[in-house]
């Protein structure tokens, strides 16, 4: 598109002196003190290796995929590592589709060097035939929504996606002992990559010649901003890349303050990242133990891990999803199960339970006054039966159950057996004829 | 027989649906459709001056842009843009403002069949969400045909084989009941937006999806009113 058509946004005048004279009071306009991040959600998609972030209105994705291709003439037993940014037009106005911005290509950099150049992957453990065939990891990142301090949540993105991701496993066969096998997941678990260590981009803005810092810049900071840096650093203290290119002079002993405070947040945003993996290796391991053709649904949504600390912020959107079956198992031959509805404002701590099943094995829930269940999470838990065929009884008895609790309060979330504390409610809300029905259940599974 | 397909769906049976609006920030309007496993993100940026060099001035004009998961951008990629744009600006209402360009900007966050109907149902969502004048909805999806010759709808990734993507249009008028709408806008409902197929089917079966889809269609679209409707009272609170 020519430059008629690209919206340039500008930031007015009045809310440059604005930002400007707050930071001189150490306030910042969103009401963070200069050294706090935004919070920060990483939540994971179903395949390995895909993952979103979101820092306050930053919004990235990371998606990791493999190949087995021939290795560099000059590194024959190493695998290789490529990071491919995309800055869509939907993140931000001024972004163009195809080439490459400035930014795109400086952010793609950075992130590059912390993460390749630092050695953070293992690339010889990627070798499967010297000289011959070596795994390629591509590394594409999303950048789908521009709220400031890409470099960040995109950096993070990149660090959650590849601890997630897996790659199929292949050995050495064949007559000649130099055919490469590659065993579909289903026969041989796929494996994760070796990460040695979790390089961290924190970036920092300067104002009023250096004199004014801040971390987690938003984007209208960064347009008012005078210079930026970006340190990348690991939990063990050591500097993998630093970025400050142009902008402000600044003084040597800001810098070091600087990479002082950036190894205290890596080391908080390493923690984040490394509980959010491990809740979702877990969610991984239980899903796939159960695997019953028939019976569960499973496969529906996300497996969310949401890691902030301010709840509110994250429920921008609205998300519904409406229980349609009983209109639908009563209109002849089209079911359009799964048809779902819940109200996003309580969905806020979701994680693998989801699945809403009862042998799932969380602890054993028996409260028969559970004060602080939201009914919409129950709705919303209990929300994914996927595309299974549900016998209508079932959904009789959860329609039914959903008008009883519209009473109950919402409060902090439940543990992650929501369908235990249903299944236990039932008596009291329903007939006797529920308790059967919640019987019933269990026998059909067991079929 | 009901068990026929993979993940225990009846042949009449959709994945489930999941429509969440107003996800992004800078984007005017913004909307995630999912079918099961395939999930679309739709941003839109409402009406920018000018038009592109060969567009008649006199009507506004729509831009898509496809980005894929991984890859280069590449034919399959344009193809679904053409698609797209030309699906979308006959449900827009181009006279509102000449000389314009809206952009939809799409973005796959998972494939598992049917992508196309996905991405057609993600941008409507996301044209309302940015409040872009549209004539109706339109509402998409895939049916399929297996191998045996029986009529699937909504495939996954395995179960495509012969598949045909239709957008049946969504005037207000098919959800009031049958007694207030007019006798002029009843052909309009049999209408049918694009169609889209791969693989060869016989032509029977071709007008069996068609009937299929258009049935299932009218489930979509109550799903996609009801989805609307009940963001009204919080949008007011938003506007602020």
């Amino acid at each position: 598109m020519e430059q008629r058509m690209s919206s340039t946004w500008r930031l007015t005048v009045n809310e440059k002196n604005f930002i400007e004279t707050a930071l001189l009071a150490d306030l910042r306009v969103d009401g963070r003190r200069p050294f706090d991040y935004r919070p920060l959600s990483i939540k994971f998609g179903r395949e390995d290796g895909s993952s979103e972030v979101q820092l306050g209105e930053t919004h990235v994705m990371g998606y990791v995929t493999s190949q087995l291709v021939q290795p560099y003439r000059d590194r024959p037993n190493e695998g290789t590592l490529a990071i491919y940014t995309e800055f869509s037009p939907m993140a931000d106005p001024t972004f163009e589709a195809g080439r490459p911005g400035e930014s795109a290509v400086e952010l793609g950099r950075v992130i590059d060097r912390g993460l390749r150049e630092s050695r953070a992957v293992d690339m010889e453990s990627l070798c499967v035939v010297a000289g011959k065939s070596v795994w390629a990891v591509r590394v594409d990142l999303h950048i789908l929504d521009n709220g400031g301090n890409l470099i960040d949540a995109a950096n993070i993105a990149a660090l959650a996606a590849l601890s997630t991701f897996r790659r199929p496993e292949c050995t050495v066969g064949g007559e000649d002992g130099q055919e490469v096998i590659m065993h579909p997941p289903e026969v041989r678990e796929p494996i994760p990559l070796t990460i040695h260590h979790l390089p961290v981009a924190v970036t920092f803005a300067f104002f009023s010649e250096g004199n004014i810092l801040v971390i987690d810049p938003t984007y209208k900071e960064e347009a008012v901003m005078g210079g930026r840096m970006t340190a990348t650093m690991n939990m063990n203290g050591d500097v993998c890349a630093v970025q400050k290119a142009g902008g402000e002079g600044v003084m040597m002993s800001v810098i070091m303050q600087c990479l002082r405070i950036a190894s205290m947040k890596a080391a908080d945003i390493t923690s984040k990242i490394k509980s959010a993996v491990d809740a979702y290796n877990t969610e991984r391991a239980l899903r796939n133990v159960k695997r019953h053709p028939s019976s569960i649904a499973i496969d529906v949504g996300v497996s969310e891990v949401a890691m902030q600390e301010d709840q509110v912020d994250d429920l921008r959107k609205d998300e519904q999803i409406l229980e349609d079956k009983l209109r639908a198992s009563s209109s002849g031959n089209i079911g359009l199960t799964g048809a779902e509805t819940s109200s996003s404002r309580k969905r806020e701590k979701k994680t693998g339970g989801n699945n809403g099943e009862p042998f799932i094995g969380g602890p054993s829930n028996w409260d028969p006054y559970p004060k602080e269940i939201s009914s919409s999470y129950i709705r919303s838990s209990q929300a994914l039966p996927g595309p299974l065929t549900l016998n209508d009884e079932q959904e009789v008895t959860k329609a039914a159950q959903k008008s009883n609790l519209s009473h109950v309060d919402t409060a902090a979330n439940v543990s992650d057996a929501p369908t235990e504390t249903i299944t236990s409610m039932n008596p009291q809300t329903s007939s006797p004829k529920s308790l059967k029905d919640a019987v019933k259940k269990k026998n059909r599974k067991r079929r | 027989m009901g068990m026929d397909r993979g993940d225990g769906r009846n042949p009449n049976q959709m994945r489930p649906l999941a429509c969440s609006r107003n996800l992004l920030h800078r984007a005017h309007g913004s909307a995630r459709w999912s079918q099961g496993n395939t999930i679309v993100l739709a941003g839109v940026y409402g009406p920018k001056a000018g038009t592109r060099k060969g567009e008649n001035p006199e009507l506004a004009s729509i831009e898509v842009i496809w980005k894929p998961k991984t890859g280069q951008i590449g034919k399959q990629e344009k193809e679904y843009e053409i698609i797209l744009r030309r699906t979308l600006r006959s449900i827009c209402l181009l006279t509102v403002h000449p000389n314009t360009t809206t952009s939809v900007i799409l973005q796959v966050v998972g494939d598992d069949g049917a992508l196309l109907p996905c991405a057609i149902n993600a941008s409507c969502a996301a044209l309302v969400d940015a409040g872009i004048p549209l004539k109706h909805l339109a509402v998409a999806i895939c049916c399929g045909l297996t191998e045996q010759g029986s009529l699937i709808l909504d495939p996954t990734k395995i179960e495509e084989q012969a598949i045909a993507n239709l957008v049946f249009p969504n005037p207000p008028t098919s959800v009031i009941p049958k007694g207030s709408s007019t006798s002029a806008e009843e052909p309009f409902e049999h209408g049918i937006i694009t169609s889209v197929t791969h693989g060869a089917m016989p032509v029977d079966d071709y007008f069996n999806c068609l009937e299929r889809g258009r049935a299932a269609c009218s489930k979509i679209s109550e799903f996609f009113r009801k989805s609307l409707q009940s963001d009204l009272p919080d949008n007011a609170s938003k506007a602020s």
